[in-house]
């Protein structure tokens, strides 16, 4: 479904060359659940952003449900995103000036698909999340939790191949946080594939399979000094308290 | 069009800048339609021809000092004789008045006598039979008058003249089947009727002002030389030799006798002069029009570029998100294109409305004519144009935002 091979992102400035992804290499099957995990500045979202074709990469392959898409100009790669890939954002996303309809259909309409259709993928969306009964609010009207949901109907609407989360629960207290993760759970138990980055362990755990990514690069934890390094760092840290 | 219900529902979230944008579009084009409508106007008017061959003419305005009024009938003469003698010189007439002069003798017209109200106004052109040479009026039916029927009259006595030439409008306005010729008409309450002899395709009245408008070609020539104090020439020099009777014209009468003054302003002009001041107050109005015209589109399009811009960089990540979601930099640029076109319609809508209103208004206090649709429709076609024109800057650079921007935290 997503594979990137030797994949690198390097940032240029007159003075400096910045290496964000370094020889990054992943292979996502269809129907995993995938947690992307790593420190702060490891290059985890320039994966993402990367993964879902919101930037381009400097060098390496990346094929996405079997399409290289290094080679694809602006349109195509807008055309795969509303196609093929549902966003879900720490920050949620939506649009402040849209009610909850309008923000689900956004998506459906870039597709050119026809009212009726529309009208029936959003109502469906919305029932699977729960808030069928909210079509009507504006986002600002809404809890966070309700909102990431809201923001996960407008990502399924479209039926994508592929769910990207970025830190879905970030911005979301305790409780909030496990009724959205029980719901990707359950997207996933139905067979969708998700690649969800963040830096919170527990929530990776609840993954299927973690990748760990360090300095751009995706590690192997059993034999990767730096992260025996990260562990010690985050224990001592935990002890100094 | 994909994007008008979205749009409009945004939109009403930013109900002020939208309201004000859009009343400035409105107010714009109710000004704009009615200020191009008054320099077209102006244009019309000042592109009226007065039915002389304007090249190769001049005039001079003469007023004898210390002579009896009764006794420059003579000078007037001997006066035109010199004129018609200088080498260059093709023809000349003495007149009360002329075409764009500015001051006349106007008269009502009649068919019968005693009627309370005329037909319609004519101003009097007192000639004689030089008058149309010099003029290069064009006799389109009848003749001209014959030397023996010039007379000369105290204006303080004059009633009415036998013969007449009219122009084709007055004739067509008071003999609407086209029988003027031959026929009699009043010129002065009970005096004796005038035969109209000739008729002329056109010669404009004196004045050019609104109150001349509706009678501005109906025109009569007398065949009477008034005795008085004021008298005007107009020389038809020959071709190409304007430049020195300008000249040699009023030294020759000076010459002839100094108890005279030719004022140094407006005393000996071409003809192209005489145009030239007559419109000078339409000419001003129709460049201040223009440029009043010009500015507010400016304006207005600077404001639309402002609010537009502000508008992208409130919105960067909003863009950013849609662009992630699966919207081409086109469906980006066609969205603020969009959204400016409803903006626009909306304010052309009350423009429209407001430009009629703002026209019913200046009717009624300053009789201007009825504003034609036309001026409305170039209008609202002109300031949507600008509306898309000044948008697609700042359009174009919120097509320019990268998807990745829906991934910024601020």
């Amino acid at each position: 479904m997503l594979k990137m091979t030797h994949l690198s992102k390097v940032y240029r400035t007159e003075v400096v060359e910045t290496y964000a992804l370094r020889d990054f290499n992943i292979d996502v099957k269809e129907g995993e659940f995938v947690a992307v995990t790593g420190p702060s500045g490891s290059g985890k979202t320039t994966f993402l952003t990367i993964a879902g074709l919101l930037e381009t990469f400097t060098g390496g392959e990346y094929h996405l449900d079997g399409v290289e898409v290094s080679h694809l100009n602006d349109n195509a790669r807008s055309k795969i995103r509303n196609e093929k890939i549902g966003f879900i954002f720490q920050a949620f996303n939506l649009i402040p000036d849209l009610n909850v309809f309008d923000n689900v259909e956004v998506p459906l309409r870039y597709r050119g698909m026809k009212s009726a259709e529309r009208k029936k993928r959003i109502m469906e969306s919305l029932e699977r999340v729960g808030l069928a009964s909210r079509a009507k609010h504006y986002p600002a009207e809404l809890s966070g939790g309700q909102q990431q949901r809201v923001a996960i109907a407008r990502a399924l609407a479209g039926s994508p191949r592929l769910l990207l989360a970025d830190e879905p629960t970030g911005n979301l207290d305790t409780q909030m946080a496990r009724s959205v993760l029980e719901l990707l759970e359950e997207i996933h138990r139905e067979g969708a594939t998700i690649v969800m980055v963040t830096h919170d362990p527990e929530l990776a755990a609840r993954a299927q399979r973690n990748v760990h990514v360090i300095d751009g690069q995706v590690v192997d934890l059993a034999e990767d000094p730096r992260f025996h390094a990260h562990v010690a760092q985050v224990a001592e840290a935990t002890h100094g308290r | 069009m994909m994007q008008i219900k979205p749009i409009l529902a945004a939109l009403k979230r930013h109900k002020a800048g939208t309201i004000l944008i859009a009343l400035q579009i409105a107010l714009t084009l109710a000004i704009v339609c009615n200020a191009l409508f008054i320099i077209q106007q102006r244009v019309d008017r000042l592109s009226r021809p007065t039915g002389m061959i304007e090249t190769d003419l001049m005039a001079i305005q003469n007023r004898w000092v210390g002579i009896d009024d009764e006794a420059t009938a003579p000078l007037v003469k001997a006066d035109i004789q010199i004129l018609r003698s200088l080498p260059g010189v093709e023809d000349a007439v003495s007149t009360n008045s002329f075409p764009l002069r500015g001051g006349g003798w106007s008269m009502g017209v009649r068919l019968n006598p005693t009627a309370k109200k005329p037909i319609t106004q004519t101003t009097l052109y007192f000639v004689d039979d030089h008058a149309l040479p010099t003029m290069g009026a064009k006799l389109i039916a009848g003749r001209n008058f014959r030397a023996d029927e010039v007379v000369t009259i105290d204006p303080k006595v004059f009633e009415s003249s036998p013969v007449v030439i009219i122009t084709k409008a007055l004739a067509d306005k008071v003999f609407p089947d086209g029988s003027a010729l031959g026929k009699q008409i009043y010129i002065t309450e009970g005096a004796p009727s005038s035969t109209v002899i000739g008729i002329v395709e056109r010669l404009q009245v004196p004045w050019n002002g609104n109150f001349a408008n509706k009678f501005e070609g109906n025109s009569t020539l007398l065949p009477i030389q008034l005795s008085g104090n004021f008298s005007a020439y107009l020389i038809r020099s020959k071709p190409g030799q304007l430049a020195s009777v300008l000249k040699a014209a009023p030294a020759a009468l000076f010459k002839a006798n100094r108890m005279r003054v030719i004022p140094s302003e407006r005393g000996v002009r071409t003809y192209a002069d005489v145009r030239e001041q007559a419109y000078k107050s339409d000419r001003g109005m129709a460049i201040l029009m223009g440029i009043i015209c010009v500015v507010l589109l400016a304006i207005t399009a600077a404001g639309i570029v402002g609010l537009t811009s502000f508008w992208v960089g409130q919105r960067r990540k909003q863009i950013g998100v849609r662009r992630a979601l699966g919207a081409t930099k086109h469906d980006i640029l066609s969205y603020f294109l969009t959204e400016n076109l409803l903006i626009g319609i909306g304010g052309v809508v009350v423009g429209a409305m407001l430009a009629v209103g703002m026209n019913l208004w200046l009717m009624q206090q300053f009789e201007m004519a009825r504003l034609s649709p036309v001026y409305v429709i170039a209008g609202v076609i002109v300031l949507l144009l600008l509306g898309q024109g000044a948008v697609l800057a700042p359009a174009m650079r919120a097509a320019r935002v990268s998807p990745v921007e829906a991934t910024r935290s601020v």
